[in-house]
């Protein structure tokens, strides 16, 4: 971390700690931290008891050892709750989950992941984990495409020259075979992903636009490879319903019905 | 070995399955979707209808059979990773009738690659890979230096002590990987259905010698070719 004018050293060395607990397995003493962090343990102990005052970490009385704090779970929270995107789209992915009798994905993009930032789990009692905080590079999932295909070029590029990690064997690795991937998205309004991120697990996700006509998050279908691509490809029925969901979502945040995709064919 | 000792795994592999299936879906609640044990169970007991089916079947047919119907009936990751590794394994034996040890190693390497293909999983991900690629280690070195029996004895404790072994790591692929660092602390569904395959080979293995010396059989033609 170099230091940059009007940056504060000692809350960046917190926002360090925080981060290393945040992916660390096990709970981490004062000594692990500060070799970690290449910092004095006098350092990281007089910023891990400003921490706990505040409940950002909590210290394991068994052990001594610092971990995570309840305040972190209260802030996320927040930042859900204020996220406009995710608060307006509530009732449709709600409406699509119950249309599809599938799990709908809302998600927006940070850096080359998707975020997802509400998920409404397939209505059918079974057991499923929330994957709210879930984050999964751009290119492995029908979100991520479907967002980046209507980024501005460059933004495009970039995205496409940094790394495309493989996560199953039918990941898109390849940046010219994604661009082509990318432009079929532009054309048809909709993405899919067929287990490129899961093994058995599909996709189908459509963009979501702003007054301005900029991406500013997605929506899908999330499900069993079987259920959204019966055959190998989508039930029509499915593309159909998430491209309406996607555009009622749109219009809802601003978006004009020229700047959507799709809105003249 | 030969059709009796395929089946007899894949039979055995079915109990072993049944028997464990609420632990594999309680470890699956903890990162996953509950379902683990219910579709390996759902799998293995029609791959046993499916035996039934098969008589005089040779064991790469018995293999590939059991293989396309785990595709055709389970859902989620595990059809297709299973389904792919039998059906590897399946095809690695073609029409061959009885098969001894290196050809089982070579046999075991093909599920792998084919799994590792599907999943692009390695070691240290998290997956059923965890169990797999030390269980074959495991028997490569243990044909390398003992006998069959003990080959299998070590390949089964390798794919538990990786199935264990996968408690402290974050998941990097499957629907775990997106608990982040909330993957850690919990043993990998997957590897550990691999393990109880690795512990059904064990059992099957031993039971077939067992059968030979009550009745005091030679060994195969197949087996002395290869060894």
């Amino acid at each position: 971390m170099t230091a940059e004018p009007n940056m504060i050293q000692s809350v960046g060395r917190a926002a360090r700690i925080l981060k290393a607990l945040g992916s660390e397995q096990a709970r981490l003493g004062v000594t692990e931290l500060a070799e970690r962090l290449g910092l004095a343990k006098a350092t990281v102990y007089g910023l891990l008891r400003t921490l706990e005052a505040h409940q950002f970490v909590e210290q394991d009385i068994e052990t001594g050892k610092y971990r995570l704090g309840p305040a972190l779970l209260q802030l996320g929270n927040a930042f859900l709750d204020n996220h406009e995107l995710r608060a307006r789209s509530l009732l449709w992915a709600e409406s699509l989950a119950s249309r599809a009798r599938e799990a709908v994905h809302v998600g927006v993009l940070y850096g080359p992941n998707v975020l997802i930032v509400h998920h409404v789990f397939r209505p059918d009692d079974s057991v499923q984990i929330l994957e709210v905080g879930a984050s999964i590079p751009w290119h492995a999932c029908a979100l991520g495409k479907a967002m980046v295909a209507f980024l501005e070029p460059s933004q495009r590029k970039e995205l496409l020259d940094g790394g495309l990690p493989r996560l199953t064997g039918q990941t898109l690795t390849d940046p010219e075979a994604l661009v082509q991937e990318l432009d079929r998205i532009v054309r048809e309004g909709v993405a899919i992903e067929d287990q490129e991120a899961i093994v058995g697990e599909a996709g189908i996700a459509a963009p979501l636009f702003d007054h301005r006509g900029a991406v500013v998050g997605g929506i899908a279908l999330a499900g069993p490879v079987e259920h959204l691509l019966p055959g190998g490809a989508p039930a029509g029925d499915l593309l159909a319903a998430v491209k309406e969901s996607a555009r009622g979502l749109s219009r809802e945040l601003g978006a004009g019905r020229l700047s959507l995709p799709g809105a003249g064919a | 070995m030969d059709a009796a000792c395929v089946r007899r795994w894949l039979e055995v592999a079915a109990a072993r399955i049944e028997s464990e299936r609420h632990y594999l879906t309680h470890l699956d609640a903890a990162i996953g979707d509950a379902d683990h044990g219910i579709n390996m169970h759902r799998g293995f007991t029609a791959v046993l209808a499916r035996l039934s089916t098969l008589d005089g079947a040779g064991p790469g047919e018995l293999l590939t059979s059991a293989g396309r119907t785990f595709v055709s009936i389970v859902g989620g990751a595990a059809g297709p990773l299973y389904g792919t590794a039998f059906v590897q394994a399946g095809q690695a034996l073609g029409s061959d009738g009885a098969f001894g040890p290196r050809r089982l190693l070579e046999i075991i390497r093909a599920s792998l690659q084919g799994v590792q293909r599907v999943g692009a999983a390695v070691v240290g991900d998290k997956t059923m890979v965890d169990a797999l690629a030390p269980g074959l280690a495991a028997f490569e070195v243990g044909l390398r230096h003992g006998s069959f029996e003990s080959a299998v004895r070590e390949a089964r404790a390798a794919a538990m002590e990786g199935a264990r072994n996968t408690i402290p790591l974050q998941a990097r692929k499957g629907r775990a990987s997106y608990l982040g660092p909330r993957s850690v602390g919990h043993q990998d569904p997957g590897a550990t259905s691999t393990a109880l395959l690795f512990a059904a080979l064990e059992d099957a293995v031993l039971a077939q010698r067992a059968q030979r010396l009550a009745a005091d059989q030679p060994i195969s033609l197949g087996e002395m070719h290869d060894r």
